[in-house]
């Protein structure tokens, strides 16, 4: 009864997912096509596209992790489906609530709503208390949900268990930390650490906007904390999708499962400080910030790529390198989204370096190396497990000529449509411009070409929502 | 520098990208009795040495050049005073005063000389890019309410330089601009 019902939520998780991407990657279309031209809307309507863009895209590729992370786990440990319905349920009306505060109420501060600009109200006045409800909305569901798997996890494991200390220095310890577990916990924690500042930040954000005055926040601290959360949350929901690819990849593939061991401990949790310092880089250009944080910030961003690179990229390597593997398109969804992952992670390395930064910082380098390891890499990272999820209790056998299909399309549309951002950055085109001034009319064709090719990554998508929904749609209305 | 950063990113995203289609195929070739990567500890050590001494050179090539420290032990021939605002820039060779704040209607400044940049918000976050004849993104700070960002730079070619608002600051935000001359 209780698999069945973890079944069903998880199969209702994806639908909702698939479906709110799919209004997205239009939102962000129509944004491209606004900005070349061909579309004409009002700024206030391209501003108000673009804040629903940013932070749902956020939102339902975090959840995507969190019911991914959800599902695998009850392998391990028994989790809460209160916590995993309550998190869904928010995310529903956070969502909802958001899309009101910026469709309805044209509120436009952008997913960074950077203090003080919600503020300074150009919308609707009634839209910038729904918005900062509708994210008061998300951060208690999903701070539900962290605490929940939290506890299910520090129920069996014991605290050095769960972060696989033990392995530092035995080989073979008499309780294993599965990787699934240790990098799950890790990226909770990171996850928790997010989302209290998020909480800190709504309460300062909410102190101001009803003390009428009396009460002002300072505009540095905001923008740190906002970073905090924005660049963390951001980070964690990649991080939910390798555990499950730690998990799976070897298993799709008819591999040996992986197993922890003293490196892959140590990186993990190395990788947590790196994770939580590497926000800094956002601030760059705040010269007025502690110098000692920008170079934290460079450094740890630096030092995230070590573990990333030398134990999860060379593990897949390892396990892929002149080994027969059972090639289907879960794997490949996982293969390809870390090769994504790996190219994005070289844009950002770029960008994170203060002296080059000083020329990409909010050019279009910036959604070019960030889009690079979404949508072509986390994006993946979920599709591989709502493949995966859906097959285990499909009917139907899997139509590989449409796999292939898809996987070309959304590739061939994914490269097309961020070498448009990349070049756009190395041209000096601003990000978050609605239309281009005559002296950056090469932003213009650019945004029209990154428009079609997302066009193509779209009709990608579009085939897997519809086999994957309609075998999510078959296990919701199952009666098992 | 753009340019070479965007040849340098995309030799390395080709060469990232040839690893995977070259450990892809090995495996799509490999027999059933392959058995993988030999000495795969041994290679992944390496791996990552060599990484964090190339990231280690570069940390410690680029660190130097961060804008923070650029032409610090040096006097400025000009200072030129900037508020951004919802949805435009003052600029003064005087000091603005928040309250009345006002602008001078244009701003000539000294080729290959230090000139510094205070910059400052009387409303929301901004951007303050400088951005060279030719379109190019030269420099760059915020402008924060409450906080100055000094912003120091020589310009070597004469001309117009354009600015930009580069931090999305409301619904007029593509329109905020000005631009100052270069003798």
């Amino acid at each position: 009864m209780e698999a069945s019902r973890l079944k069903k939520i998880t199969a209702l998780w994806i639908v909702i997912v698939l479906v709110l991407f799919v209004v997205s990657i239009s939102l962000g279309i129509i944004m491209r096509l606004n900005q070349g031209e061909v579309l004409h809307l009002s700024p206030i309507t391209f501003y108000s596209d673009m804040t629903v863009h940013g932070l749902t895209m956020i939102g339902i590729w975090f959840v995507a992790g969190m019911a991914a992370v959800n599902y695998v786990m009850e392998r391990y440990v028994p989790t809460g489906k209160g916590a995993n319905v309550f998190a869904l349920i928010c995310t529903v009306i956070g969502v909802l609530m958001l899309w009101a505060s910026a469709f309805i109420g044209h509120f436009h501060a952008g997913w960074t709503f950077l203090y003080p600009l919600p503020f300074r109200i150009a919308w609707a006045a009634w839209a910038t208390p729904l918005f900062l409800f509708s994210l008061s909305v998300l951060t208690l569901g999903w701070l539900v949900w962290t605490l929940s798997m939290m506890t299910a996890l520090l129920r069996k494991y014991s605290f050095t268990q769960v972060f696989a200390w033990q392995h530092f220095r035995n080989k073979n310890p008499e309780k294993e930390t599965p990787p699934f577990v240790l990098i799950s916990m890790i990226t909770l924690v990171g996850i928790l650490t997010c989302l209290i500042a998020a909480v800190v930040l709504l309460v300062l954000l909410f102190a101001e906007f009803y003390s009428h005055g009396t009460f002002v926040n300072d505009a540095l601290l905001m923008k740190n904390l906002t970073y905090f959360f924005g660049h963390t949350i951001a980070n964690e929901m990649l991080y939910l999708g390798l555990a499950v690819i730690y998990e799976l990849f070897a298993e799709v593939s008819g591999r040996p499962k992986w197993k922890t061991t003293w490196y892959v401990a140590i990186a993990w949790n190395l990788s947590l400080v790196f994770i939580l310092t590497a926000f800094f880089h956002h601030l760059y250009m705040d010269f007025v910030q502690p110098e000692g944080l920008q170079i934290v910030g460079q450094l740890a961003s630096y030092l995230a790529s070590l573990p990333a690179a030398g134990v999860t990229v060379f593990s897949i390597f390892i396990a892929v390198y002149r080994n027969k593997l059972n090639w289907n398109l879960t794997n490949m969804l996982f293969f390809i989204g870390v090769a994504g992952w790996v190219v994005g992670g070289l844009g950002a390395v770029i960008d994170a370096t203060i002296s080059n930064n000083f020329v990409l910082h909010n050019t279009l380098w910036v959604p070019g190396h960030f889009h690079t390891y979404n949508a072509l890499g986390n994006v993946l990272f979920s599709l591989g497990f709502f493949q995966w999820f859906s097959l285990q209790y499909a009917k139907n056998p899997v139509n590989s000529r449409s796999s292939g299909l898809m996987l070309t399309l959304l590739v061939l549309g994914g490269i097309g449509f961020l070498a448009a951002f990349y070049f756009g950055g190395a041209d000096s085109i601003p990000r978050r411009y609605s239309n281009y001034p005559d002296e950056l009319a090469a932003g213009k064709t650019l945004a029209i070409i990154g428009g079609a090719f997302a066009s193509i990554y779209l009709l990608g998508i579009l085939i897997f929502f519809v086999k994957v929904s309609k075998r999510c749609f078959g296990i919701l209305f199952s009666r098992s | 520098m753009q340019h070479s950063l965007l040849i340098l990113f995309l030799a390395l995203a080709a060469a990232a990208i040839a690893v995977f289609i070259w450990v892809f195929s090995s495996s799509r070739r490999a027999s059933a009795e392959q058995s993988g990567m030999k000495s795969p500890l041994q290679k992944r050590l390496w791996f990552i040495l060599i990484l964090t001494v190339v990231l280690g050179i570069f940390a410690s090539v680029t660190l130097p050049k961060s804008p923070y420290y650029l032409f610090a032990n040096e006097t400025p021939a000009a200072v030129v005073h900037v508020a951004a605002r919802q949805f435009s820039f003052l600029l003064s060779q005087k000091a603005i005063d928040p309250e009345h704040p006002e602008g001078e209607d244009s701003i000539v400044l000294p080729a290959n000389k230090l000139v510094e940049f205070r910059v400052t918000s009387l409303d929301v976050n901004h951007g303050f890019a400088i951005y060279s004849p030719s379109n190019q993104l030269i420099a760059q700070t915020q402008a924060m309410p409450g906080y100055v960002n000094r912003l120091r730079w020589k310009f070597t070619t004469p001309g117009t330089y354009h600015v930009f608002c580069l931090e999305f600051c409301g619904m007029a935000h593509q329109i905020m601009r000005t631009s100052f001359t270069v003798k």
